[in-house]
């Protein structure tokens, strides 16, 4: 007889600073502590560069450039090269505990590209995977991925392109991978597709690939009907 | 840079083609005259101090002659992060507790933490995995060991697993 399907508490947290995400996902990371409590935090940042665990490729001259075109920069401990998050692009942070679903980190990552191909065929939009982890319509980055994961306690996620403005991504090299460039669900259908529009397709397709139960946490935001 | 190269490709050849040369191959030379190797099982060495003992984390540690431990992860581990593109090692000279986190992998897009199997002083790290991480997965025992450290209380090997229990746990998760 088949287990229960685990729960995931999603949390929409609107537009926050990255710091803030970091923090708020700390929260949900320690509180696995006290038995099983997976989250998914949904939210939109104020533009800021971030990179990951490899950081020499860039120096402190780089990201001092890119504080100067008005985002915020910040180093992270994730998996992934540098990248782009701002208004218009819904940021995902699953806080998963893996012995709930798989204790495979490889298996976590392809799962949560199945997912955004899945939201993008609900668009009309075919998109897929390649050896470059993320999901891309032909040469496009649609959705980034970069995620940490310590004692199979996930953090960091996804970003997803909605309806950002594309013009941040010409000041780095996203994800380190040359020659090949950013897109979004607007620019691939020609018309504006924002973050709300496309959250519930996320959850969607989360509860279905990872065959989870999503609950809405009970947040002031919930009762006016949130937007993140 | 270069030196650095030639010597990373002259000790890899080392390694595969010489193994029963090697001191920190787990093979005993008089086993393997005397019994066939049977695929997926480690041969273990008649020495004691050369078997390798598991955490449930799937990290690896070997004490070798000289008391020092060698650490790595498992076959398991390496299986379930994918390829691996980069190692964040400790500093030689960290000192580490028991399920201290010391370093991370990268594989994937995703950073995934390492602990010590063992409370210790960091006396030696992998530097042929800064050009060549893919050593964690293509030789997670020999070539892509991850660090050396002393071994501060004995007694905590006694709580980590020998590879027959390491076996059992893995098909155990895979259940």
């Amino acid at each position: 007889m088949r287990g229960v399907r685990p729960v995931v508490e999603v949390v929409r947290l609107g537009l926050v600073s990255y710091p803030e995400a970091l923090r708020l996902q700390q929260v949900y990371v320690d509180r696995h502590r006290s038995g099983a409590a997976h989250a998914l935090l949904l939210c939109q940042h104020p533009p800021v560069y971030t990179t990951g665990l490899r950081h020499a490729p860039y120096p402190a001259a780089l990201l001092d450039r890119l504080r100067l075109l008005g985002a915020a920069v910040h180093r992270t401990n994730r998996g992934g090269l540098i990248t782009f998050h701002g208004p218009g692009q819904l940021v995902c942070y699953p806080v998963l505990h893996l012995a709930g679903f798989k204790k495979s980190v490889r298996w976590y990552v392809c799962e949560l590209e199945k997912t955004i191909v899945s939201v993008c065929s609900r668009f009309g939009i075919e998109a897929s995977t390649s050896p470059h982890t993320g999901v891309w319509v032909g040469d496009n980055k649609i959705c980034a991925i970069g995620i940490h994961c310590g004692r199979y306690i996930t953090s960091h996620g996804l970003a997803l392109n909605c309806n950002t403005d594309m013009s941040w991504f010409g000041h780095i090299v996203p994800c380190g991978i040359e020659g090949k460039g950013v897109t979004s669900l607007s620019a691939e259908l020609q018309r504006d597709v924002s973050v709300e529009e496309t959250i519930p397709h996320l959850l969607d397709a989360f509860g279905e690939r990872f065959d989870c139960r999503l609950t809405d946490a009970q947040t002031e935001t919930d009762s006016r009907g949130s937007s993140a | 840079m270069a030196a650095c190269g030639q010597f990373r490709s002259l000790s890899s050849n080392f390694f595969t083609v010489l193994p029963l040369l090697t001191r920190s191959v787990p093979l005993s030379p008089l086993r393997l005259a005397s019994k066939p190797y049977f695929g997926r099982t480690l041969a273990t060495s008649s020495r004691l101090t050369a078997a390798l003992k598991f955490t449930d984390k799937h990290e690896w540690i070997r004490v070798e002659d000289d008391g020092i431990g060698t650490v790595g992860i498992s076959k398991f581990a390496q299986e379930a992060l994918g390829d691996v593109v980069y190692c964040g090692l400790p500093e030689v000279g960290t000192q580490l507790a028991q399920q201290d986190e010391f370093g991370a992998l990268e594989s994937v897009k995703a950073a995934s933490e390492l602990y010590s199997p063992l409370t210790g002083e960091v006396v030696e790290v992998n530097t042929l995995l800064a050009d060549n991480p893919g050593l964690v997965n293509k030789s997670c025992y020999k070539d892509g060991w991850l660090m050396k450290m002393t071994i501060g209380n004995p007694k905590e090997l006694d709580a980590l697993m020998d590879e027959a229990a390491y076996e059992r746990y893995i098909r155990s998760i895979e259940d």
